[in-house]
C-alpha cells in the first residue's frame, strides 16, 4: 500500500505554483486591493509565502514586516533582510521589545512562574506582531498574508488570533516537508531552508524537541489521518508507533477551537455561519 | 465530411454576478462568431458561480414563466451562434435546479437539469438543489445533419457511468460534460492536480467505451480559496484527447467534431450495436427487486 506524503517536485511544481499565485492574484485583486503585507521572520514558511506574494503581485505590492523582540536571534532579522533585498521588496523593521515587555513587568511581579512568562511572552510576541500587522493592512491599504503551514495548522502549534490570523493563506493546506520542496523550487537561500525549525520565541528554540517527533514523521502520520482517513489503528498497522499516532490525532483534536471563528449562541432564525451562509467572496 | 466546430468557453465566472457573467458571454460568444463556430460551449453555473450557498435564493430564474427576461441578450445571440450555458433554474414550485440550456436560434433547444447532486466532502448541492429527472438528447445541428446528436451531463453526472451509458442508447453521439472542478490533490508522478488526471482517465474510458466525442468544458477560478482546474478539451471516440485548452487559467479552445469519425470507430468496434439492453433492463429489476 502507498502511503507517503506526495512531494512536491519539478514536476508537479509549475501547476501548483500558478495555483497558488493564481490565488493570491484573484483573492487579493477581488476585495478591490492590490496589495499584501505580511511578517517575515527569517524562517522559511514566511520566506514561501512571501516568494509567492511577489511572483503573484510583482514587488511593488509586496511589504514585508521584520519585527525581532530581543530574544529574536539575530540571525532571524539578517535572513529577512537577505529576502528582502533578493526580492527587491518593500519592508519595515519594528522592534517589539518594548510593545511586549511592558506588560510582563508588573506580571512578573505579580509572581507568575517563569515558564509561564515564557509561554505568555511567545503568544503576546505573536500578538504584537498580528497586531501592527493589522494596523499596516490599513495604513497601507493591504491585505495580511497568512505563513502558517498545514502541519502547525493541525497540530495546534500556533497562537490564535497572532500567527494564525490573516487574511488569506496561500501554504495553509501544504505539509512542513513539502514546505522545505517548495522552498528549494521557489530559489529561497539554502541557508533558510537548512535552519532547523523554530519559532524562535526564546533562545535556541525548536520546534521539533518541544513536539517530541520530527514533522517529517507528523506528516507522514497526518497526510494518512486527514488527507487520506484512515484510522489510527490502520496507521498502527502499516507500522506507525501508536503512541506518536495517538498524541498527534489528540493534539489536532484538541486544537480544532483555534482552526474555527467564535462560537456564537443561536437565538435567532438565521444565526451568521450556521444557516446564514455565504461564501466570504459574496458579491 | 460533417464537422462542427465549437468554441470551448473556460472562463472564470463572477461569483453571484448574472450581469456581469452575461456580457462575459456575450465576448465568447463573438469571438466563436468571428472563429466561425456554430456552438459555444461554456462551464457548470457559468452565469452564476459554483459555490452560491444562500445565495441561490436570490440567482434562481424561471425561464418558462420569465421567457428570456434577463437572459435576452444570451437568446439573441444565440440567433447566430448555439450556446450552451449553466444557471440556475427556478420553476414554478419554488424548487431550485443546477440547469444547463442550449439556446439556438433565439430559442431553448434543450435543458439538463443536474441529476447527480455532490453531497460530500466539500460539495453541498442537495442542501439546495433539486435533481433532474433524467438525461436526453437533442438534435444539435437542427436538421441540418440527423447525425449530431447530443447530451449534456454535468460534472458529477458524469461520474455515474450509467449516465453516459442512457445517453449513447438513446442514440447521443456527442457527450457534452460542462463541470466546475476544483483543482485538488498533489500526486509526486504526476504534472497536474490528481483531479486532473481522473477527469481525463474517465472522458477518455467515455468517448472510447461508448464510441462518442466527449467534449468536457469545466471553469477555472477561485472561490473562497478553493480553485477550479479547466482543462476544457475534446475527446475523439478513439478515446484520444484530441487537444485541451490548458489548465487553471482562462481560455477559449476551438475545436472541431468530425462526425465522419463516428461512421468508422463504431463500425470497427459495435460496442453500442451489440449492447444487451434487455439484458441489462431484466438484471436492474433484479437488483431492484432484491433491495426492497
Amino acid at each position: 500500500m502507498k502511503k507517503e506524503l506526495p512531494q512536491i517536485n519539478e514536476k508537479n511544481f509549475p501547476l501548483i505554483s500558478t495555483h497558488l499565485t493564481n490565488f493570491i492574484r484573484e483573492e487579493v485583486l477581488r476585495t478591490g486591493l492590490k496589495r499584501v503585507v505580511l511578517g517575515l521572520s527569517g524562517g522559511i514558511d514566511s520566506a514561501v509565502s512571501c516568494y509567492l506574494a511577489e511572483k503573484a503581485l510583482g514587488k511593488s505590492n509586496v511589504t514585508a514586516l521584520l519585527m525581532p523582540h530581543r530574544l529574536s536571534s539575530p540571525q532571524s532579522l539578517k535572513d529577512a533582510k537577505n529576502i528582502v533585498r533578493l526580492l527587491g521588496i518593500g519592508h519595515h523593521v519594528i522592534d517589539i521589545t518594548d510593545g511586549v515587555d511592558w506588560y510582563f513587568t508588573g506580571e512578573i511581579k505579580k509572581g507568575a512562574s517563569e515558564m509561564d512568562i515564557k509561554l505568555r511572552t511567545g503568544n503576546k510576541m505573536a500578538r504584537e506582531r498580528m497586531s501592527i500587522l493589522y494596523d499596516y493592512s490599513f495604513k497601507l491599504k493591504a491585505l495580511v498574508l497568512g505563513t502558517s503551514n498545514k502541519s502547525e495548522l493541525l497540530l495546534g502549534y500556533g497562537t490564535i488570533f497572532g500567527d494564525m490570523a490573516s487574511a488569506l493563506n496561500p501554504i495553509g493546506d501544504i505539509y512542513k516537508t513539502q514546505i522545505y520542496q517548495i522552498a528549494r523550487l521557489l530559489g529561497v537561500p539554502e541557508n533558510i531552508i537548512k535552519k532547523a525549525p523554530t519559532a524562535d520565541l526564546w533562545a535556541g528554540q525548536s520546534d521539533e524537541s518541544e513536539l517530541g517527533f520530527s514533522y517529517e514523521l507528523a506528516d507522514s502520520i497526518m497526510y494518512l489521518l486527514i488527507d487520506k482517513m484512515y484510522k489510527p489503528e490502520v496507521l498502527e498497522s502499516l507500522g506507525y508507533d501508536i503512541k506518536i499516532v495517538n498524541k498527534i490525532y489528540g493534539m489536532i483534536k484538541k486544537s480544532q477551537y483555534k482552526r474555527r471563528t467564535p462560537l456564537i449562541a443561536k437565538v435567532s432564525e438565521r444565526t451568521i455561519n450556521v444557516d446564514f451562509r455565504y461564501l466570504r467572496d459574496w458579491e | 465530411m460533417h464537422l462542427i466546430k465549437a468554441l470551448l468557453a473556460q472562463i472564470n465566472p463572477y461569483t453571484g454576478d448574472i450581469k456581469r457573467n452575461i456580457k462575459k458571454h456575450l465576448d465568447f460568444i463573438e469571438k466563436a462568431r468571428k472563429e466561425g463556430a456554430s456552438l459555444v460551449i461554456f462551464p457548470e453555473l457559468s452565469l452564476t458561480g459554483y459555490f452560491l450557498k444562500d445565495s441561490i435564493y436570490d440567482l434562481g430564474v424561471n425561464i418558462n414563466k420569465e421567457g428570456p427576461g434577463i437572459f435576452g441578450p444570451l437568446y439573441e445571440a444565440s440567433k447566430n451562434v448555439s450556446i450552451i450555458a449553466g444557471f440556475v433554474e427556478r420553476d414554478d414550485n419554488f424548487n431550485f435546479y443546477n440547469s444547463s440550456f442550449c439556446l439556438s436560434r433565439g430559442k431553448v433547444l434543450h435543458v439538463h437539469r443536474k441529476v447527480y447532486l455532490p453531497t460530500y466532502g466539500m460539495f453541498e448541492e442537495l442542501r439546495y438543489f433539486k435533481p433532474g429527472s433524467g438525461f436526453n438528447v437533442f438534435d444539435l445541428s437542427e436538421g441540418r445533419s440527423a447525425r449530431a446528436r447530443a447530451s449534456i451531463l454535468t460534472c458529477e453526472d458524469a461520474w455515474h457511468l450509467s449516465s453516459s451509458y442512457i445517453c449513447v442508447n438513446k442514440g447521443a453521439n456527442i457527450i457534452i460534460i460542462n463541470s466546475a472542478s476544483p483543482a485538488r490533490g498533489i500526486a509526486s508522478i504526476l504534472d497536474k492536480f490528481s483531479s486532473i488526471n481522473m477527469w481525463e482517465e474517465l472522458l477518455s474510458v467515455i468517448a472510447f467505451y461508448y464510441k462518442s466525442y466527449v467534449i468536457y468544458a469545466n471553469r477555472v477560478g477561485f472561490e473562497d480559496g478553493v480553485g477550479f482546474s479547466g482543462g476544457s478539451c475534446v475527446f475523439t471516440p478513439h478515446g484520444e484527447m484530441d487537444s485541451c485548452a490548458g489548465y487553471l487559467n482562462e481560455s477559449s479552445l476551438k475545436i472541431e467534431i468530425n462526425l465522419d469519425l463516428l461512421n468508422s470507430e463504431r463500425f470497427k468496434t459495435p460496442l453500442i450495436r451489440d449492447e444487451n439492453l434487455h439484458l441489462t433492463f431484466r438484471e436492474i429489476q433484479d437488483i431492484i427487486g432484491s433491495k426492497k
